[in-house]
């Protein structure tokens, strides 16, 4: 039996290139080129860099600067004194926790509702041929061209005819409403990416369609039902005008929660609103770290098609 | 796998879909009752009602808020809820609740919102609960809307100038100009010491500050149902404006919240702010004698012998109509006109109160800004010609936009204001 020894084809190609005086000279040229676009590339990022995260830089600062120094100019990007009273005050604060329950209760139902609608209606779209198929996918989309602040006002008089006011229910149908047509579309963009021939192999296997789904396509597709559980968990957490309209005092999330607590009519308490926003931004940060590989899997994964 | 649904039933799906959406909309349009005004039945019992405001969320006025609201609720036998919207989302808000009837009983509101929610129709009539409170002409005219009292005034103030005495002694300007001549001498005086002279606002979110200014000028802003901006007096009040920031001794990107840091950093000597205001101010100064220092001026006016143009502030207690809003309006009446609930409000937060014992009795207090304040500025004091009009907030917009056209050297004051005024004349 003949054997071979597999080298990486980086490897040979390094290798000959060393041998060659000439190619030699060629790798240092192309490394001269390319510290130019190196700097450049570098210096992007830097201000791309500075561009996302200075702000946040800017509110831990802001969070543990005193009241009296907080607009002191010129302003300094290393606080010159440091307090943690206002991070004091926020834990001092029950009101805070309870916006905190209420978001985390709001976006997590939206979430799951989303996918578990949108897994389905994205599967159907995407393995299934039927008439219309195609139109009612785009009347799906169709529904994310209406701005959504002009439709507060009659979801407003809808919920109050229903006695939906004031309670988790609007808030959840109207987000799970906003988020399911992009959910929709990311879904089906991630089931086209997998082959007809598992489902024709579950079926050649016994597996009804029901099963096929569930056991078969469901744990492929685990990345983009996290991408878009992610998308429908940020659009509850981070909305502020349909939770301030619908939600009522004791149901209200942390954007109108926050806002209500810290902006007044004639200042504002930013150091304990800073504080406060990064405390409560603190578990969703962590559980982003963890699934954000999940994030962009899911949402390049229909991108390549074909 | 197909299933049985064509492209008419699709469009009918879809017919059906556009048309509950329209059904939807045209009921919510459709939900606001005619424009008119409630009565109260006054043999009704007491009942629960609702007290909204937005001094329910802020750590400055709640405890007292909700202390008064308690004692009113325990004396009468009833139950008071409170709810409460962040002050720049309380209007829109308070529209859509009442518009929707999800909300009756009584509302703290901004003097300039009146007329907004007026137009809804359903605010009730307090003339019978204003009557022998001994409250002031000018509180009481705050309250009105098209000769009713649609609002009970709470309290009272305007937005005026406010200095830092310190810096002008520095500059060695005067404490007290009175024409914008001499003001302008100020302002040139304490550019020389490296402030901002007058933090006034720039920015088109505050630049409805400079409507006072024009009437400083002579314009009525509105005259005969019709926009007066194109007058020579407004013409020549944006064009000072232009000078002062072409001179520097205004300055750009200036909104309230800017001017008020601005000021408390002692980076700019004079702005436009009401009473409310300084305790914030305060708070964030590294400064601890700044309160001391801090000293309001009356306007100064085109000519020797006007009388300072001063716009209103203050917050009134209206009702809406509906479970519980006789009992509303009763505690309305005595939140803004009962002589120890008014001492004791102005007494922890530093509010006017509205009455004649009220003030008498704070008159004497040891606050020497407020005294100051009222006696220079809010004796002038007066609605502004726009708050009348529902569309008030898109007017000032309106004017403001063009007003910062101008500063910023597109547009002539001329052509600015003419735009601007169209503008005005469309909304009303």
């Amino acid at each position: 039996m003949e054997t071979t020894t597999m080298v990486p084809a980086t490897a040979l190609t390094v290798e000959a290139e060393n041998a060659d005086p000439k190619s030699q000279g060629r790798l240092a040229l192309s490394a001269r080129r390319k510290k130019p676009f190196r700097w450049a590339l570098w210096s992007t990022l830097t201000v791309i860099g500075l561009f996302a995260f200075l702000p946040i830089y800017w509110l831990a600062v802001t969070s543990v600067t005193p009241n009296d120094q907080v607009f002191a100019y010129p302003p300094s990007l290393v606080p010159t004194e440091v307090t943690f009273e206002h991070y004091v005050s926020v834990f001092a604060n029950p009101a805070i926790f309870g916006y905190l329950k209420n978001s985390i209760i709001v976006s997590v139902v939206t979430a799951v509702l989303s996918v578990v609608v949108s897994m389905y209606m994205g599967y159907a779209f995407s393995k299934f041929r039927f008439r219309g198929r195609k139109s009612l996918m785009y009347f799906v989309l169709s529904s994310q061209m209406f701005p959504q602040a002009l439709l507060l006002v009659t979801l407003y008089v809808v919920f109050a005819q229903f006695g939906l006011l004031n309670t988790y229910q609007a808030l959840i149908i109207s987000f799970t409403t906003f988020t399911l047509p992009l959910c929709v579309w990311m879904l089906k963009g991630f089931f086209d990416a997998l082959p007809d021939d598992l489902i024709e192999a579950a079926k050649i296997d016994g597996a009804g369609p029901w099963r096929t789904f569930h056991s078969v396509i469901l744990p492929l597709a685990l990345p983009g039902l996290v991408a878009a559980g992610l998308f429908a968990f940020v659009r509850g957490w981070n909305d502020f005008m349909f939770a301030l309209t619908l939600a009522g005092p004791e149901k209200q999330t942390l954007p109108p929660g926050l806002v209500n607590t810290f902006i007044f009519e004639a200042s504002a308490a930013w150091p304990a609103l800073m504080a406060a926003s990064l405390l409560v931004s603190a578990p969703v940060c962590i559980a982003f770290i963890f699934l954000q590989r999940f994030l962009v899997g899911g949402i390049t994964a229909g991108a390549v098609k074909g | 796998m197909t299933v049985n649904l064509n492209r008419r039933d699709l469009l009918r799906f879809g017919a059906v879909g556009f048309g509950s959406l329209a059904l939807l909309g045209g009921t919510a349009g459709c939900a606001t009752s005619p424009v008119g005004t409630a009565t109260l039945d006054p043999n009704a019992a007491a009942a629960d009602f609702a007290f909204a405001s937005w001094g329910m969320s802020e750590d400055a006025t709640k405890p007292v808020l909700l202390a008064a609201a308690n004692s009113f609720a325990k004396s009468e036998g009833v139950a008071v809820t409170t709810p409460s919207y962040p002050f720049n989302d309380y209007l829109s808000q308070m529209m859509l609740q009442i518009r929707g009837g999800q909300f009756s009983g009584a509302a703290q509101l901004d003097v300039a919102w009146l007329s907004s929610l007026a137009a809804l129709g359903k605010l009730v009539d307090l003339s019978s609960y204003a009557e022998g409170r001994e409250y002031t002409p000018a509180a009481l005219a705050a309250g009105k809307n098209e000769g009713k009292q649609l609002g009970l005034p709470w309290t009272i103030a305007a937005i005026g100038l406010v200095t830092n005495a310190e810096l002008l002694d520095k500059a060695g300007a005067s404490s007290d100009p009175k024409t914008i001549e001499e003001f302008e001498d100020n302002l040139r005086a304490l550019k020389g010491i490296g402030v901002i002279p007058y933090a006034a606002a720039t920015k088109a979110a505050g630049l409805k500050d400079i409507l006072v200014w024009m009437q400083t000028f002579g314009s009525p802003i509105v005259e005969g149902g019709k926009s007066a901006l194109a007058g020579d007096e407004a013409i020549e009040a944006v064009t000072w404006y232009k000078k002062l920031y072409d001179e520097g001794l205004i300055s750009a990107d200036i909104d309230r919240s800017a001017a008020r840091s601005l000021f408390a950093q002692g980076n700019a000597a004079i702005y436009d702010d009401a009473p409310v205001g300084k305790a914030g101010v305060v708070s964030q100064s590294p400064d601890g004698g700044l309160s001391d220092k801090m000293m309001p001026i009356a306007r100064p006016v085109l000519k020797s012998g006007d009388v300072p143009q001063e716009v209103l502030w203050g917050h009134l207690v209206a009702v809406v109509d509906g479970a519980g809003s006789q009992t509303a309006a009763k505690f309305a009446q005595w939140l803004t006109s009962d002589k120890a609930q008014t001492v004791d409000y102005f007494t922890q937060l530093g509010l006017p109160p509205t009455t004649a014992p009220a003030l008498s009795e704070t008159a004497g207090s040891n606050d020497p800004f407020l005294a100051s304040f009222t006696e220079k500025i809010t004796v002038d004091a007066a609605a502004s010609p726009l708050w009348p009009y529902v569309s008030y907030a898109q007017m000032e917009t309106a004017i403001a936009e063009q007003v910062q056209a101008v500063l910023i050297g597109q547009s002539s004051p001329a052509d600015a204001m003419k735009k601007a005024s169209a503008a005005v004349d469309a909304l009303i």
